[in-house]
């Protein structure tokens, strides 16, 4: 990873100050990186002139400024205000599982402060909500200036719950959410798939757009463990010998099921899902959202 | 009865050890790793046969692992086992049976068994018993042992014998049964009187304590103490041990038949000898047997050799065998002997002799050297090997013995001046009357006296020399000196008859005899023996007894000791007084016994190497597990 892009690595930003700063590399990382994309200009409305300064990228120079006014100007952009957002993060204990320097909710609150970030740079109004079994921290949406540092804030001193119940806050807030907005959920979703489904179909018969994060850690993605272990569930305590060459063909046929479940099962419901391996840069996140945004929008 | 013990038992308190192992299984059992993770609803359990393997290895680690730790501290507590052999440091009965020929009338010895009986089953309940059965020797036939019974089972199986009584041997091996324990002895004897006679050495220890079961002696004995063949009659002698006179058939059996028989009649204890006549013949042996119902059975018969035993053989070296004189004289000596069936004399010049080999040598009891001036380089050799291998050799120092040669011939220097010594009338005189060879002229009628030597050589006085005789002017006549193995004597003259009349004279012949006698002791085939002492590989019973093969077989006749048929006993006090008493060693502490009891079983090692073991199958389960 070169250039700005590297701060997208989460160990990277995980080592970065606090997640105000963490969330702000990310997000200027990110559209650094999306200027030179074909995603250029999603989302994004002008906003101002600015004079050149060595380093703006070219494609941005107004040419017919500098036609008129012999001067360098690049065109900056800022985005509508219409979109209410809804940062859901789910803080159960599962979350606090990281086999590499990040767990699943340190990388979640990366993800979502970022998302912030780049909301706070577009003028969405947009809230957070941490939840385990309960809700544990809730910051309605909004839009005024410093409710960002307030998110960013609440998310640097979340802690890890207990037992995940997705659905519970889900439909909670499904029930709660009246004007038509956007619900960016963050999890790991090692709940009973049926009721997490049954949760974020309640947004959508409520004309809310969802997209769902589904983080999780590289070692349940591949189950790499040698020696068998008493493997211990980080929620229910449960715990179950195994032999990891034993389980490891029924484990990962499992995982993958579960995920092309919910990535079948979201999508009927016009729900976007999107697999974040912690291990990966956070930049397929901030894509995935702003193309649920610019569909939404 | 038997029992582990244990050397230092509070090292079995290290045993509680093994409380940890089963703590740790009952307790803390997940020793193994433990990964927290999130999505163990999506793994399966480990299969149910794994789960038991694992188990099972589980409970085999445990095992190991205390067995381990039990056998670490059972191996430093020094285990011991106290088997059926008594503990050392328990007092101890010794039974001690007489089976000698004494114990041999008819009834006698059934009372002698029944009598050790007694006495095992008597014996104190804290003691241990052994037993011992003596005649010549004695026998350790029961070590100690608390298992009575196996006493009693070996004192049924005893029997007498034909030997004799020698209480000292079985107090010995009753000493020797005893050590340094307490203990007691008790004597199940006739109370012979014969067995105190044998010079034996044996005593108890101070404190051992002896009783005497005695058994009653027959009231009387008839026995053949003496049995000989001559002229093909058999002379034999009767002894009675009646206190009134007796009448005896005495048989005279051969190949067992009988062949001879008369009737011998004895005055109270006394004897009669009877002549049996029959038809004997040159070779075999012949049985003289005494009908008594009442004594000891195996003094009712002697044996006696019908052939004569065969005759030495002795060679005599002479420097010309066709010479007029040549030996002569020492040849027909010689043959005058047990009627010239004593020895075998072989007359050899040097000639002749040179040319043997030493196996053929060897064949000689004994070597007459008269002559050696034509002994060849060879035959020099031949006598000086003889010689040194143990070789008897009379050397005579006659004009036919070259004075120059003499020292190849017997290997050693005799210190011998060259020129012989002219003494006309020496008298010949006996150093050491009581010298073997001189025996037969202690009485004057066999005096030496009148022997004279008219020239003689001198022989110097040399360290290890033994002078058995001088000559009247001092110098020596006849010396005895032991060379390599062999032994050599000098007559400082001549037997030939030409420096001295020496051969003509009376005195001669039973010089010469005794000399060869005293040269081939040992090597006489002999004929008779009498218990304990039996020829090499004979049973120690009386009989016949036949040794080598074809030309080379001899009949030799084993007879019992005449001693032991004499029924008189010494009285209790008498037998108690004549015991020799011993200074005892402290006893043994009994954990000195149970530590050499420990030393000689040395079970730690055994647990230790099994501990090991352990500890290698636990590292193997451990290992698969892991």
């Amino acid at each position: 990873m070169a250039g700005e892009a590297r701060y997208l690595d989460p160990a990277i930003v995980a080592r970065l100050g606090t997640i105000d700063l963490k969330a702000r590399t990310i997000v200027e990382g990110f559209l650094t990186g999306l200027h030179r994309s074909p995603y250029k200009g999603f989302s994004v409305e002008f906003a101002e002139y600015r004079q050149y300064l060595p380093g703006d990228d070219l494609a941005t120079l107004d040419w017919k400024v500098y036609a008129r006014t012999d001067r360098h100007f690049v065109k900056k952009y800022e985005e509508d205000t219409n979109l209410t957002c809804h940062l859901l993060l789910d803080v159960s204990g599962s979350m606090g599982y990281g086999s590499g320097p990040v767990t699943k909710l340190q990388y979640g609150s990366y993800l979502a402060g970022a998302l912030a970030y780049l909301m706070n740079r577009q003028r969405d109004a947009f809230g957070l909500i941490a939840f385990d079994d309960s809700i544990a921290a809730l910051l309605p949406a909004s839009a005024r200036s410093g409710h960002l540092r307030m998110v960013l804030l609440a998310l640097e001193r979340l802690k890890i719950g207990t037992r995940t119940n997705v659905a519970k806050p889900l439909h909670d807030l499904a029930a709660a959410v009246r004007k038509r907005g956007l619900v960016v959920l963050v999890s790991d979703l090692l709940d009973d798939p049926k009721k997490v489904l049954d949760g974020l179909k309640h947004f959508r018969y409520r004309g809310t757009d969802v997209v769902v994060f589904h983080v999780l850690d590289p070692y349940e993605l591949k189950f790499p463990f040698e020696h068998a272990a008493r493997f211990r569930d980080m929620e229910t305590e449960d715990e179950v010998m195994a032999v990891p060459s034993a389980v490891r063909r029924d484990y990962l046929d499992r995982m993958q099921g579960m995920i092309s479940h919910y990535k079948r099962e979201l999508g009927l419901v016009g729900i976007d899902y999107c697999l974040l391996d912690t291990s990966q840069p956070l930049e397929l996140g901030l894509m995935a959202y702003l193309m649920t945004r610019r569909r939404v929008l | 009865m038997f029992g582990v013990s244990f050397l230092s038992p509070l090292f079995l308190i290290g045993a509680l050890a093994a409380a940890v192992p089963i703590l740790l299984h009952l307790f803390h059992r997940r020793t193994d790793v433990v990964i927290d993770f999130p999505a163990v609803s999506m793994l399966t359990r480990a299969p149910v046969q794994q789960h038991r393997r694992r188990q099972l290895r589980e409970l085999i680690l445990l095992a190991l692992r205390i067995a381990a730790l039990v056998l670490l501290a059972v191996s430093f507590a020094r285990p011991y086992v106290a088997g059926a052999a008594a503990p050392m440091s328990a007092p101890v009965t010794v039974v001690a049976l007489d089976i000698s020929m004494s114990l041999s009338a008819p009834g006698q010895f059934a009372r002698a068994q029944q009598a050790a009986s007694d006495a095992v089953s008597s014996a104190p309940a804290s003691h241990a018993v052994a037993l011992i059965t003596f005649a010549d020797s004695a026998t350790i036939v029961v070590q100690p042992t608390s298992d009575r019974g196996a006493v009693l089972a070996a004192v049924a199986a005893a029997a007498a014998g034909a030997g004799g009584t020698r209480y000292r041997t079985a107090l010995a091996s009753a000493s020797e049964v005893i050590g340094t324990r307490e203990g007691r002895v008790v004597m199940v004897t006739d109370l012979q009187q014969a067995g105190w006679e044998a010079n034996d050495e044996g005593g108890l220890p101070d404190g051992v304590e002896v009783e005497v079961a005695a058994v009653a002696r027959p009231a009387s004995n008839l026995a053949v103490t003496s049995a000989a063949h001559r002229d093909r009659v058999v002379m034999a002698t009767v002894q009675s041990y009646a206190p009134d006179e007796s009448r005896a058939t005495v048989q005279l059996m051969v190949d067992g038949k009988e062949v001879g028989r008369t009737t011998a009649v004895m005055a109270p204890f006394a004897a009669a000898d009877v002549e049996l006549r029959g038809a004997l013949g040159d070779a075999g042996a012949a049985q003289v047997i005494v009908t008594d119902a009442v004594g000891y059975q195996y003094d009712n018969a002697r044996f006696v050799a019908l052939e004569p035993p065969p005759a030495v053989p002795i060679v005599a070296l002479v420097a010309d065998a066709a010479g007029t004189t040549a030996g002569i004289y020492v040849e027909r000596a010689l043959s005058v002997a047990a009627e010239g069936r004593e020895f075998a004399v072989t007359v050899a010049g040097g000639q002749v002799l040179s040319k043997w080999t030493t196996e053929e040598m060897s064949r000689y009891a004994a070597l007459v050297v008269l002559g050696t001036r034509t002994l060849d380089r060879s035959g020099r050799e031949l006598v000086n090997a003889y010689l040194s291998a143990g070789g008897q050799v009379l050397l005579a120092l006659g004009p036919d013995v070259d004075h120059g040669t003499l020292g190849d011939v017997l290997g050693v220097d005799l210190a011998l001046e060259p020129a012989p010594v002219r003494a006309p009338g020496a008298m010949l005189v006996a150093s050491d009357s009581r010298h073997p060879i001189f025996r037969p002229f202690l009485t004057p009628a066999g005096a030496l006296g009148d022997v004279q030597v008219d020239q003689h050589r001198r022989l110097k006085d040399q360290e290890g020399r033994t002078v058995i005789a001088r000559l009247s002017g001092g110098d020596a006549a006849l010396t005895e000196q032991v060379v390599g193995q062999g032994r050599l004597l000098v007559f400082s003259s001549d037997l030939d008859n030409q420096w001295n009349r020496f051969p003509l004279h009376s005195s001669f012949v039973p010089f010469a005899v005794e000399t060869a006698r005293y040269l081939t002791r040992g090597r006489q085939q002999r004929q008779e023996w009498t218990l304990p002492d039996v020829p090499p590989g004979a049973a120690a019973t009386p009989g016949i007894v036949m040794t080598g093969d074809g030309a080379m077989s001899r009949l030799m006749v084993v007879n019992v000791d005449v001693r032991e048929s004499s029924p008189a006993v010494t009285t209790l006090e008498e037998f108690t007084n004549g015991i020799t008493r011993t200074a005892r060693s402290e006893p043994q502490a009994p954990v000195n016994v149970a530590r050499e009891l420990e030393d000689r079983q040395r079970w730690w090692q055994v647990g230790l190497l099994v501990m090991l073991a352990a500890l290698a199958g636990e590292a193997l389960v451990g290992r698969r597990a892991a």
